[in-house]
C-alpha cells in the first residue's frame, strides 16, 4: 500500500485489525463463570479462593476451572471453545 | 508548498510507530524494487505469519522491513531465512512477544555466505559498526514490531526489554577457531548455510585473564551461567556461550573438542539448592517440578539440563573473555535450518 506522499505502509493494512471487547455483563447472579488457570504457580489457589468469592458474594451459580497448557502459549482452540460453551462469563486469570 | 515536501519522511515513519525509535530508510516502490532484486522468490509468496497478531510477511513485506533497517538487497536471503526460524512452533515467538522477560531471538549464521557478505562474528560482533549484523537483526525486529505487534505497553509485557531487542544477528568467528562451527556440530556440511536461532539475554561478559587450564576457566565460566534469578536454573531452556578464540583456544591446546567443552559445562554449572534459595526465582513448586525434594539443600539445581540446549559458539576478537547469554522458559526451543542464497 502506498500513501500520497509515495511511501509503502510497512504494516501492509495491519496493525488495525481489533476485536471488540465482549459485553460486561452487569449481574452475576445465577450464571457459570468460567476461570482459565495460566499454570502459574498458585493459580489454582487464587483461582478456587476468587470462585468461591464469586458464589459467596454475587449468587454465581457455578465456576469452572479449566487450565491452559503453559503460560507462555495461548490456550488450544479446543479448550477455548469447550469453555466458550459451557460458560456466560470467562476470564483469563495468572497465578505467580 | 506540496505535501509531499512539507513531511519529513524520517520524521512521518517515527510519528507513525513504524520503526524501532531510529530512523528509517523510507520505503519507496523504487527503493522495495531494488531490495527485492536479492530474493530469488516471488514477491507475493509467503513465508509466514508473525506474532502473535499473526500478520502476514510475505517475500515483499520482508524485503520492505530489510530495505527500512538498512540492509543491502545481498542481505535479504539471511533476512528471509531467519524469518522462516522465528515463527516455527517450538521456538514460540509468539510467546516471548508477550512474555515479562526481555530475551531476544539471537541469530548466528553459519556458512560461506555469511562471510560473503560480511556478517561479522569477530572483534566487537554483538555491537555496532557492523552493517550486516546491525541490519539483519534490525530487519527481525522491525517485522516483530510491525507486524508481530510486539509493542512494549501494548502486547509486550517486558519488563525491562533488552538492548538485544534493537538488533540481534551475528556469525561465529570461524577463522580464529580452534573448533568446528556450531553448525557443523548439528551435522550440518560447511558448505551449508545455516541459522541458528535461541532466545537469548544479553551477554554478560565473563573476564577471565587468569586461568591457564581448562577446568578453572569452565569452573568460572560455569558460575556466570547459574545466576540466582535466571531462568535456566529452573527450566530445560537454551543458553548461549561465546567465547572468545583465547578461551577456545585454551581449551583446545588441552585436547578439550566443542563436545568436551559443552559437557564440563554443563556438570559445572551448578549450585546446591541452599544457594539458590536465598533469593531469585527458588520456589517449593519449581523444586518438586524439577523432581527435587525442595527441603533437600544440597540438592543440585543444574543450569543446564540438557547439553543439547547449550550453544557454544566462538566469537568475539582477541582477549580473555566469554560472552554468556543466559535464556528464557522451556516452551522455546532454540531452532536452526538452512536458508537459499
Amino acid at each position: 500500500m502506498t500513501n500520497e506522499l509515495g511511501f509503502i505502509d510497512p504494516t501492509a493494512g495491519g496493525n488495525r485489525a481489533t476485536v471488540a471487547m465482549a459485553p460486561r455483563p452487569m449481574d452475576l447472579a445465577g450464571k457459570v463463570v468460567g476461570l482459565l488457570d495460566n499454570t502459574k504457580e498458585q493459580a489454582d489457589v487464587i483461582l478456587e479462593t476468587i470462585g468461591q468469592a464469586l458464589r459467596n458474594r454475587y449468587g454465581v451459580a457455578k465456576v469452572i476451572i479449566r487450565r491452559k497448557e503453559a503460560f507462555s502459549r495461548p490456550a488450544t482452540e479446543a479448550l477455548l471453545n469447550e469453555m466458550a460453551k459451557e460458560v456466560q462469563v470467562a476470564a483469563a486469570a495468572l497465578g505467580g | 508548498m506540496t505535501a509531499s515536501s512539507a513531511v519529513d519522511e524520517f520524521e512521518f515513519f517515527l510519528e507513525k510507530e513504524w520503526s524501532d525509535g531510529f530512523p528509517v530508510v523510507t520505503p519507496t516502490e523504487n527503493r522495495v524494487q531494488w531490495m527485492l532484486t536479492g530474493a530469488k522468490r516471488a514477491p507475493n509468496e509467503l513465508v509466514g505469519a508473525i506474532p502473535p497478531a499473526m500478520e502476514p510477511a510475505t517475500v515483499r513485506t520482508v524485503a520492505i522491513h530489510a530495505l527500512m533497517a538498512g540492509c543491502k538487497p545481498e542481505y535479504l536471503p539471511v533476512v528471509l531465512g531467519g524469518v522462516q526460524q522465528i515463527i516455527r512452533d517450538e521456538f514460540n515467538m509468539g510467546g516471548v512477544q508477550c512474555t515479562m522477560h526481555g530475551v531476544a531471538p539471537l541469530m548466528i549464521v553459519n556458512g560461506p555466505y555469511a562471510k560473503t557478505i560480511g556478517l561479522h562474528g569477530g572483534n566487537g560482533c554483538f555491537g555496532p559498526g557492523f552493517r550486516a549484523n546491525a541490519s539483519i537483526g534490525r530487519a527481525i525486529r522491525l517485522m516483530l514490531l510491525n507486524l508481530g505487534g510486539g509493542i512494549s505497553g501494548r502486547a509486550s509485557a517486558t519488563v525491562f526489554s533488552s538492548p538485544l531487542r534493537y538488533t540481534a544477528c551475528i556469525a561465529e568467528n570461524i577463522a580464529d577457531s580452534p573448533w568446528e562451527s556450531l553448525a557443523e556440530s548439528r551435522g550440518y556440511a560447511p558448505h551449508d548455510n545455516v541459522i541458528t536461532c535461541a532466545m537469548a539475554e544479553n551477554p554478560r561478559l565473563h573476564f577471565d585473564d587468569v586461568s591457564t587450564e581448562p577446568e578453572r576457566l569452565l569452573t568460572g565460566i560455569g558460575d556466570a551461567m547459574t545466576a540466582p534469578g535466571s531462568w535456566n536454573m529452573w527450566f530445560v531452556s537454551d543458553m548461549v556461550i561465546a567465547m572468545s578464540p583465547q578461551h577456545a583456544k585454551l581449551c583446545a591446546d588441552a585436547g578439550l573438542s566443542r563436545a568436551d567443552v559443552v559437557k564440563r559445562l554443563s556438570e559445572l554449572a551448578v549450585r546446591p539448592q541452599w544457594s539458590v534459595k536465598r533469593g531469585g526465582n527458588w520456589r517449593p513448586e519449581r523444586a518438586r517440578a524439577m523432581g527435587l525434594d525442595p527441603d533437600d539443600d544440597d540438592a543440585v539445581i543444574k543450569a543446564v539440563k540438557d547439553p543439547q540446549r547449550l550453544h557454544l559458539i566462538v566469537a568475539g576478537g582477541t582477549g580473555p573473555i566469554t560472552a554468556v547469554c543466559h535464556g528464557w522458559n522451556e516452551t522455546s526451543h532454540a531452532v536452526h535450518g538452512t536458508y537459499d542464497v
